[in-house]
Order: C-alpha cells, then structure tokens, then sequence
C-alpha cells in the first residue's frame, strides 16, 4: 500500500514522468542498435556531411568521413549509459561502505573518513579523472573506476547522515542486546533504512558521470574503441563551420539524458519526503 | 548537496568590530592547521599513482620525452630517487615539494613550477569571471523566481535552470561558438588575445575581455543553474522564518524585508555550495580551455597528459589542490562575515 501510494506521488510529478518515459526511449535505442543498425557504427557507409534530412537514408545525416549519424548515436546510447552506470555502481559502492562504516562506528573511524572525504572533494575531479585515466590507460574500465572514486563523496556523506540518525534507534539497540555483531546491523538492518535517500543520489551520480565520461571522451582520452557520445561531439569539432549538427546532435543526446536522469532524481526526492513537494 | 546546507534560524546578529577580527584570524589559522594533512594527503594520492604506473615511471617518461642522453638518465633516477626504498622515496617527495620543487618539464625545458605558473592567470581570471557571472545570475534568478512562486518568472527560471544544469560545458561552448562566432561574428572563436593587436593598456584588457566572454558563458551558465535552484529554495524557507514575519511586523515593507532580512541568510547555502564546488570549477575550466584554446592550466594539463609528460601532470594535481584548499578558506572567511553566529565550525 506505501509502495502503491509512492508510486502514485512519483507519477503525479510531470517532469518525474516525463524524465522517466524518455530515459526508457533511450535504453530501448541503446537496446535495439545492434538490432536496428547490425553493422559497425563507425563504418563509412555514405557520402560525407551529409545535413540531417538532406538523404532519407540517413534521418540524422552523415559525419565527415561518411558515417551514419543515426547508427551512432543509437550505438553511443549504449557506451554512455553503460558508463554511467557501472560508475555511478563503484560511487555507490565505495560511498556506502565509507559512510555506513564513519556513521555506524563514529569516532576516530568517522574522523578518518570524512577527512577522505574532504580529500577527494580538494582534489579537482576532473583532472583527477584524466590523470588516472592517463597513468593507468585509456580503457573502459580505468574511466569506470576513476570516474567513481572521484563521485563518491556525496553518497557516503548522505550514508552517513542516515546512518548517524539510526544507528541509536530502539531495532538496533534491540539488535545489539540481542548479542548480533556489528557488521550484520549495519548491513542487515539499518542499511535497508537508510538506502532509499542514497538511491535518489545515485541516480544524479548517474547524471553526473555520464557528464563526466562525455568531458572525458570528448578531449580524446575515452577508451579508443568505444564510440560514446562525447567523441562524437570531440570528433566534430573540427567541422563547427560547415556542418555544426555533428556536434550538436550528440550534444542534444548527453543534455536530454542527463535532464530526465536529473528530473527522475528529483522525482524520487519529492515522492520520498512529501513535506518538500511545495517547495 | 541538501544535507550540507545549513539552515539559518536567527537574524544577524552585529558583533564588535575588534572580537569578529579576532574571531576570523582564529578561523584562519585552525583552517591553515587543518590544510596541512590535507596536502599531505593529495601528495600521498599523487604518489600512489606514479607508484601505480605501469612499467618503470621513468622509462614512460623518458621514452615520450625524447631523452636519451645515458647521464640526463642517471641524473633523472637519483632525482626521484628510484633506487631508494618506497618510503624513502615518498618522504624525499614530500620535501621536495615543501620547496616547490614539481621536477622538471623536459618538454618545455623550464622547472615545472614556472610552466604551471605561466599558465595559471589566465585560469585564476577564468574561473573568477566564471564564478561570479555564476553568482550575479544565479542569485538574481533565483531570488526572482522566489518572490514571484508559481508564475511565468518562476517556471522560467526552474526550466532555463534544469537546461543548463543538463548540457555539457563542452557542447554548450562550441554552441556558443556556432552562434556568436560562426554564424553572426560578434565574438571571438577563441584564443585569450587578438593575434597582433594591441596587448598593452585599456585596448589590451578590453581584448581580453572579448575573448572572455563565451568561456565564461560556457563554464558559467552550470554553475549559475546550481545556485538559481539553491537560491530559490533558500529564499522560500528562509522566508518562512520567525524574524521576518517580525520585520514585516514592524511596518517594513515586503521588499524591504526580502533584501535587508531575506537575501543576506539565503545566501549561506549558496556560499557553502560555492565552497564545495570549487575543486569543480577549476575542473571544468580544463574542457573549456580545451575548448577555446584559452592558455591557462587547462591547456597545459591537455599538452601534458597527451604527451604523457607525468612531472606537470602532477604538479597541476597538486597545485589545484593547493587553489582549491585557498578558495575553500576564502569561502569560509566570507561565510563569517555573512553570518556572525558563525566562528569556527
């Protein structure tokens, strides 16, 4: 019934709905590429510069070596989701460990960690981010990794905070009268109570490393063979003259996605905490 | 980001002039004391790195670099001390760079210190514009959307805002680039000066500042969106408090209030964001020196990271590091001088 009465103030929020509709158009693009467009995307398969409209063959035109617009966003829906997801998956991993572990134990170990914390926010992310990717190599998995340890900071403070609010409730002071050792409360019972916030974070933390990887790729230092989002509008820039629409079509991709991710989070927000919606 | 704002609950209340002074050199100094393990943390994370690279940190250097003079090699392994123990060597970076000594630049045959600073004008100003055309435009709108809740001011506010918070600073950029340069030629592709024009006096600055403008847009307009929503909700709950409904209690009128009571305490939450996000800022002006082929840091770091020139790629780590921890102290001093109540968190 509490899960019915979320779901109904999730979907009473427009923006929510719209965010979330269109974010599943692009999961469905990034699902059906291989399917819709079997071939190599960055296969020369027309003439170049083609404008978007110019030939029916081509509904988002060509790039400048001849490569079909369409077949490459569909294809970068994949990469950039991909990213963004397994990114914002180690941001929520390592943050929830570090701010289950400082809220629940406090002292000392709250102290260390949020000096870390205040660390990782010192340290400039992005250039964190491209000095990892350049000292380790440009690969899929490198840009992951770097990308998460750069995002985790909010989540684990936001853990924290909940976890601070718990952890002296009467189920875990019964817990721990019951004799159950202090990694099973943290996992088994206070962490369920606290994620659903952490959640709504994440998906900016989604929002955020999509950004992060489209910087990335965007400056020439993505993974090589993957054809995500940002390299395209990198790989245009050179054209901003005579075919400017290389560059902002897969620009309009990152900003639309990156919206709904933003309004969905915030969907999340108000349904969660009903007392803000008015604010 | 909701969890770190603090909520105002008092009007500002005025101290004397001689205790608030005291009270911000005390500030100063615990946060001086509390930037130290922070630097030496940033260190010890660059360390880590060069320890992490694959192969030998010097051949990589060595090979991209050209040097292959056998004694600029054995002068280069007793420099970074790769015969010593790990720690040892950890320790002997830590005192090199307590002397400022970031190694050598053997691409630009300068010490790395003076590559770096050469460059770090331009993005100190970029960021400085950036940052306060961010304000100026941040807080008007948001504080324009607070007072007119719920009509076309407002939902153009939040709609412009959720845009901007959306698009890349990159893409924006080079969109701003197509319209303002390519298709209408108002303002300049790039660059921070005319080629051949005047560089010294007004012509020179004004030059400057014509190319200022777009990186600015781009790098701005982000953080701009950021504070409008802060702004907006800060102004909304702030307004809710009992001091103001006292002010207007006291005959004041409702502008009056918003300006004198209102704005001053919702601001905080956006001087705090402007604190956190700093690091954030300097970042980004890296894609948008990219971008405009603007000659700070930004610039740098791609030349260096492309070349894989590891001694400057570091160096810019640290010392953003070090402008970061800077501005974050900047921060909190003005964070005072908004909100007394506050004297050392």
């Amino acid at each position: 019934m509490q899960r019915f009465e979320f779901i109904g103030r999730f979907a009473r929020n427009r923006g929510a709905l719209i965010g979330a509709v269109l974010i599943l158009v692009v999961a469905l693009m990034a699902l059906l590429a291989p399917l819709v467009f079997p071939v190599d995307p960055l296969r020369i398969v027309g003439q170049p510069e083609l404008w978007p409209g110019e030939d029916p063959d081509f509904p988002l035109g060509t790039d400048s070596l001849g490569r079909d617009m369409l077949s490459m966003i569909m294809h970068g829906a994949r990469a950039t989701l991909l990213i963004g997801l397994f990114a914002s998956a180690v941001a929520t991993l390592i943050g929830v460990s570090v701010g289950a572990i400082a809220g629940y134990f406090g002292g000392w170990i709250d102290e260390i960690a949020m000096r870390a914390a205040e660390l990782f926010q010192t340290i400039p992310n992005l250039i964190f981010v491209l000095t990892i990717v350049v000292i380790l190599g440009s690969t899929l998995t490198n840009i992951v990794i770097a990308i998460g340890v750069v995002s985790w900071t909010p989540i684990a403070r936001m853990t924290r905070a909940e976890f601070l609010s718990l952890r002296d409730r009467e189920f875990v002071q019964a817990c721990r009268a019951m004799g159950m050792g202090d990694l099973k409360i943290i996992a088994a019972e206070i962490l369920p109570n606290a994620l659903p916030p952490v959640i709504v974070l994440s998906s900016l933390v989604v929002a955020g490393a999509i950004l992060f990887e489209s910087a990335v790729s965007f400056l020439g230092l993505g993974d090589p063979n993957v054809a995500s989002w940002g390299r395209l509008v990198g790989d245009g820039r050179q054209l901003i003259r005579s075919s400017w629409y290389i560059c902002a079509i897969p620009g309009v991709a990152i900003m639309i996605t990156v919206l709904c991710l933003n309004l969905i989070g915030d969907g999340l927000n108000d349904a969660l905490n009903p007392k803000l919606r008015d604010r | 980001m909701a969890g770190e704002l603090a909520s105002p609950a008092a009007p500002p209340r005025i101290a004397r002039g001689s205790s608030r002074r005291v009270a911000a050199l005390r500030l100063l100094r615990r946060r001086l004391i509390q930037a130290v393990p922070l630097m030496l943390g940033v260190v010890v994370i660059n360390f880590v790195l060069i320890q992490l690279a694959p192969g030998s940190f010097l051949e990589l250097m060595t090979a991209e670099n050209q040097v292959s003079d056998p004694a600029t090699i054995a002068l280069l392994r007793t420099t970074y001390g790769l015969d010593d123990p790990v720690w040892l060597q950890l320790v002997k970076y830590i005192w090199a760079l307590m002397r400022f000594d970031f190694g050598f630049s053997y691409r630009q045959n300068i010490p790395v210190i003076d590559a770096i600073s050469v460059h770090l004008p331009a993005t100190l100003l970029l960021m400085i514009s950036s940052i306060t055309l961010a304000l100026a435009v941040g807080v008007a709108a948001g504080v324009v959307a607070s007072m007119k809740v719920r009509t076309f001011w407002d939902t153009l506010v939040s709609v412009a805002a959720m845009f901007f918070f959306a698009a890349p600073s990159f893409w924006l950029g080079i969109m701003l680039i197509v319209l303002f340069s390519v298709k209408l030629g108002w303002l300049p592709v790039g660059g921070m000066a005319t080629i051949g024009g005047t560089s010294a006096g007004a012509g020179g600055v004004l030059d400057i500042l014509h190319h200022l403008i777009l990186p600015t847009l781009a790098l701005g307009l982000f953080y701009a969106a950021i504070y409008a929503r802060v702004m907006r909700s800060s102004m909304l709950e702030v307004a809710q408090l009992d001091f103001v409904r006292t002010a207007r209690a006291k005959g004041l009128s409702r502008n009056q209030v918003t300006i004198s009571h209102v704005l001053r305490n919702a601001l905080l939450p956006v001087i705090t964001i402007l604190g956190v996000q700093m690091g954030t800022v300097l970042a980004g002006s890296v894609v948008i020196e990219s971008v405009f082929s603007w000659p700070g840091v930004g610039s740098l770091l791609f030349d260096s990271v492309s070349s894989r020139n590891y001694p400057v790629v570091l160096g810019i780590m640290v010392l953003g590091s070090l402008v970061v921890i800077a501005a974050n102290i900047a921060v909190d001093l003005i964070y005072m001088w908004l909100d007394p109540r506050i004297e050392i968190r």
